[in-house]
């Protein structure tokens, strides 16, 4: 069987002490089309002990419908869960106006740690010019955009490299790591410092970790799971089995995130 | 920690046509996997059965695994109508004798329709025999609702589900007919495996990855570490995948 100490202790312990894991791609609430048994905050955080995950940064189910309650609802839960639960506040660039008065209140908002951009859900491509005002925002504040990111229209290669590379001082997170264009996604974080893989959904695609290494990007890669949707054991599993080193297994789970998160945390 | 003994019921091998991220050329591969993992044996098709025809692909695998008693066979099924494969009774002796315990069907792949009609008395012995028959849930479930309506009695496993927790859909069989079985392979909802032991048994779960298409360490982790009694995920790992092979009457 693999040897690995972390392995060992996932699988005793269901979590491993030296490797606190910090989830970068998390959301809140119940959504369509999925029933999700354990959505509450008090279930949330009880997932975040029992897979030993320290902090996770969501952007809120009802913010991804509706901007307004939502990244307040987001806001509330970070304060009352300063040091496990950060948020991203969420953009839907179909309604500007909406958009710059949640820009207004992103300073206010202390849990707030970056930006949360769902191209292919709001129907509306990464590189439109409803979404410019939000990374120049981003831009001016260095913060994290995480946006999701997938094969097909909308939010693909295409429109991240010019948005990566037109706006060098954020870091944009590709939620997913650009589904189905892996050989793309690994290429733009290899040229471009400020772009990062996050592996949400990704890590059930069987060898893509070993991908990613081989790519010479695994400093460049996240972890994150969709919490609620998913139980964090199965993507931790995904990637402390693949075949990478210790230091890997560490970089990905934990490292790349911290060195992320921690300069935005204003808590 | 608990030893518990994992097996796979939904891996394979063999050169997929289309190529693939991750390929496991052979049985042998495979078994690297499995020992990987620390999984002690699994049930398995060979791609040919797919991406070929079952004509040659039963045929591929069970040469491919004779001998190794890690790994045990599934057949492909085809429609009785065009003879291509037996459907009496020596078709079940040969899947004894090549250490062949359940049976797929690929409807999409074979074109043909997953039903009574097709299939007839043919599925009522796979039935009679409790042999169980694995489909992907991709041949979408209004095909499986009307299989478990016309078969009742049919051990059916729904595998290779995907991540949207479609429990609006495989609950209410899980209701209605108790041979009715789910993989676990991407069934990763957080708490999802158990709540739902908690209202339906553990026994309608067997232990799947889907592999090579996905990797057996997310399904192994999250078994081992699920809030579980230690007897149901032992169940869950292998023991009720065995139990399945071990009931289906072939001689």
């Amino acid at each position: 069987m693999i040897q690995s100490a972390i392995v060992d202790e996932f699988l005793t312990t269901g979590q491993c002490a030296s490797c606190r894991v910090i989830d970068l791609h998390a959301h809140y609430g119940p959504y369509q089309g999925i029933y999700m048994p354990n959505h509450t905050p008090e279930q949330m955080i009880a997932t975040l002990d029992r897979c030993g995950v320290e902090r996770m940064v969501t952007s809120g189910h009802m913010a991804l419908a509706d901007m307004v309650p939502g990244n307040q609802e987001i806001t509330e839960l970070t304060e009352r869960y300063p040091t496990r639960w950060s948020g991203y506040t969420v953009i839907n660039p179909n309604y500007p106006e909406l958009a710059a008065r949640e820009l207004a209140l992103y300073d206010k908002r202390k849990g707030m740690v970056g930006l949360k951009f769902h191209p292919s859900g709001h129907r509306y491509p990464l590189d439109g010019p409803n979404y410019a005002p939000a990374l120049e925002f981003a831009a001016e504040r260095r913060l994290m955009v995480l946006s999701h990111t997938w094969e097909g229209p909308f939010n693909s290669v295409a429109e991240v490299t010019k948005v990566a590379e037109a706006y060098p001082t954020l870091d944009l997170i590709l939620g997913h790591s650009i589904y189905g264009e892996w050989d793309g996604a690994i290429a733009l974080a290899k040229r471009l410092p400020n772009v990062y893989l996050e592996l949400t959904a990704a890590y059930a695609a069987n060898g893509i970790i070993e991908k990613m290494s081989a790519g010479g990007v695994t400093d460049k890669v996240v972890f994150g799971c969709d919490l609620p949707w998913f139980d964090p054991h199965y993507a931790i599993g995904c990637i402390i089995f693949a075949r990478i080193s210790e230091s890997e297994r560490r970089m990905i789970l934990r490292e790349t995130a911290l060195r992320l998160i921690t300069p935005r945390l204003r808590h | 920690m608990d030893k518990i003994a994992f097996w796979d019921c939904n891996a394979s091998f063999g050169l997929p046509t289309r190529g693939a991220l991750k390929v496991c050329a052979s049985a042998d591969e495979l078994v690297q996997e499995l020992d990987w993992h620390g999984f002690s044996g699994a049930l398995v098709y060979h791609t040919a059965q797919h991406d070929q025809s079952p004509v040659v692909g039963n045929r591929v695998l069970a040469e491919a695994i004779a001998g190794n008693p890690r790994l045990i066979g599934s057949w492909a099924i085809l429609p009785p109508q065009t003879s291509e494969l037996p459907s009496d009774a020596s078709f079940f002796r040969a899947m004894e004798a090549a250490n062949v315990r359940a049976l797929w069907a690929f409807p999409e792949e074979h074109r043909f329709l997953l039903e009574r009609l097709t299939f007839g008395s043919f599925l009522d012995e796979v039935a009679e025999r409790r042999i169980p028959l694995f489909v992907r849930r991709a041949i979408g479930w209004p095909v499986i609702y009307r299989l478990m309506e016309q078969y009742p009695n049919l051990t059916l496993v729904a595998a290779a589900h995907g991540p949207w927790g479609e429990d609006r859909l495989f609950r209410p069989l899980l209701e209605r007919y108790p041979n009715f079985k789910l993989d676990t392979s991407r069934y990763e909802q957080d708490m999802g495996v158990s709540e739902l032991v908690r209202y339906y048994g553990h026994e309608c779960l067997l232990m799947g990855s889907n592999y090579p298409a996905a990797p057996m360490g997310g399904p192994r982790l999250m078994i081992e570490r699920c809030d579980l009694t230690p007897e149901a995920r032992r169940a869950i790992a292998g023991e009720n995948l065995l139990n399945l092979l071990r009931k289906a009457e072939l001689s």
